[in-house]
């Protein structure tokens, strides 16, 4: 397993790293999934996502990902009369957001740790909550500030006809 | 020395052979794979990014090749047996309503009132369940007459040790509990 690439999200003016998929919650009750291919290790889910909490709610904005059969996906692969905004109502749980300098990489998931997690919990897509979780303060000053991936393995892109 | 030629040679054969089937491997790449690599490294416009990323970074590769070829071998090999054996795993334990999970029984009407979801933004149809209700209307269609439809709310433990709240609603027919539409699906660790 490889540390995943984050989620994309617009919160009160900043854009930042989100280490939670509420796309993966509608795929799970909804039984339907697009199929899509992934082309790197670190990102085995196959798209990004890009949200944004406006009005108190979460929303998806953007999707960007390949299918199985070579093409872009976008929002309206999976919600075609909903392109350009989808109300995530159907997530609850609790989003996190690491900030500051990383104090532990961790080569999984998003098993990392920085200095400081925005929680925001959420509520049938509302949020009802934003804490601060402090992890403590890095003594390095070249730790890397805010999210990132420090490697991963790329697959060779799959032909159409399903050839590799 | 005669030893030292030979095994630089095996070094060389091994390193055409991988350098050929990486250039075979190629092919046109998205825009999404340019943008995965920028959301990765935003910085590698760079010009000594680009000289490590295409210059030195292939050079050490191609001298680590050539030292430690064997090594490559016994990778590569072990990478493709693990491969045959990833489609060996078993089936994960599946989730199921418990008799002890239900909560209430509900008519069709009351749970479609009050799934009924509205967004200032109108970014969600005025159905109910949303987004979800294409799959909410294949559930009820798979319902027979006799059939009661109940809330249910469990703490499902994970194959891997965590646990999840799960909630929905859940077809019971005759005391045998039947097929469920997940609404809520949350990490309780």
């Amino acid at each position: 397993m490889t540390a995943q690439i984050a989620e994309k999200l617009y919160y009160e003016g900043q854009k930042l790293s989100m280490c939670s998929e509420p796309l993966g919650n509608y795929f799970a009750f909804t039984g339907e999934n697009p199929g899509f291919e992934s082309n790197c290790t670190a990102l085995w889910r196959g798209y990004v996502g890009t949200w944004e909490i406006k009005g108190g709610r979460l929303y998806m904005i953007e999707l960007t990902g390949t299918l199985e059969d070579g093409s872009d996906a976008t929002l309206a692969t999976i919600f075609p009369n909903f392109p350009d905004r989808v109300f995530a109502h159907w997530y609850s749980g609790t989003i996190r957001i690491p900030q500051g300098k990383m104090l532990d990489y961790v080569h999984m998931g998003y098993g990392s740790t920085y200095e400081r997690d925005l929680l925001l919990t959420i509520e049938r897509g509302v949020v009802t909550e934003s804490t601060v979780r402090e992890n403590g303060i890095s003594e390095d000053a070249d730790a890397p500030d805010g999210y990132g991936v420090g490697a991963m393995t790329v697959f060779p892109r799959k032909e159409k006809d399903g050839n590799e | 020395m005669n030893y030292l030629i030979g095994y630089i040679s095996l070094g060389v054969v091994v390193l055409t052979v991988v350098y050929v089937s990486h250039r075979l491997s190629q092919s046109p790449e998205s825009k999404f794979k340019d943008d995965l690599m920028s959301l990765i490294r935003p910085e590698s416009e760079n010009l000594s990014d680009k000289v490590i990323t295409y210059f030195i970074a292939p050079f050490l590769a191609a001298v680590l090749i050539l030292i430690a070829w064997p090594a490559v071998i016994f990778y590569k090999a072990r990478e493709m047996r693990f491969k045959n054996l990833e489609v060996q795993h078993e089936q994960p334990k599946e989730f199921a309503v418990l008799s002890s999970d239900l909560i209430q029984q509900l008519s069709l009407e009351e749970i479609e009132r009050k799934e009924r979801v509205e967004d200032p933004l109108n970014a969600v149809p005025d159905l109910p369940f949303g987004h979800l209700n294409k799959a909410w209307n294949i559930f009820i269609e798979g319902r027979e007459p006799e059939d009661e439809i109940w809330s249910f709310s469990a703490i499902w433990t994970h194959e891997w040790g965590w646990k999840e709240l799960r909630a929905g609603y859940v077809l019971v027919r005759a005391d045998s509990i039947g097929p469920y539409f997940l609404t809520a699906r949350q990490n309780l660790d």
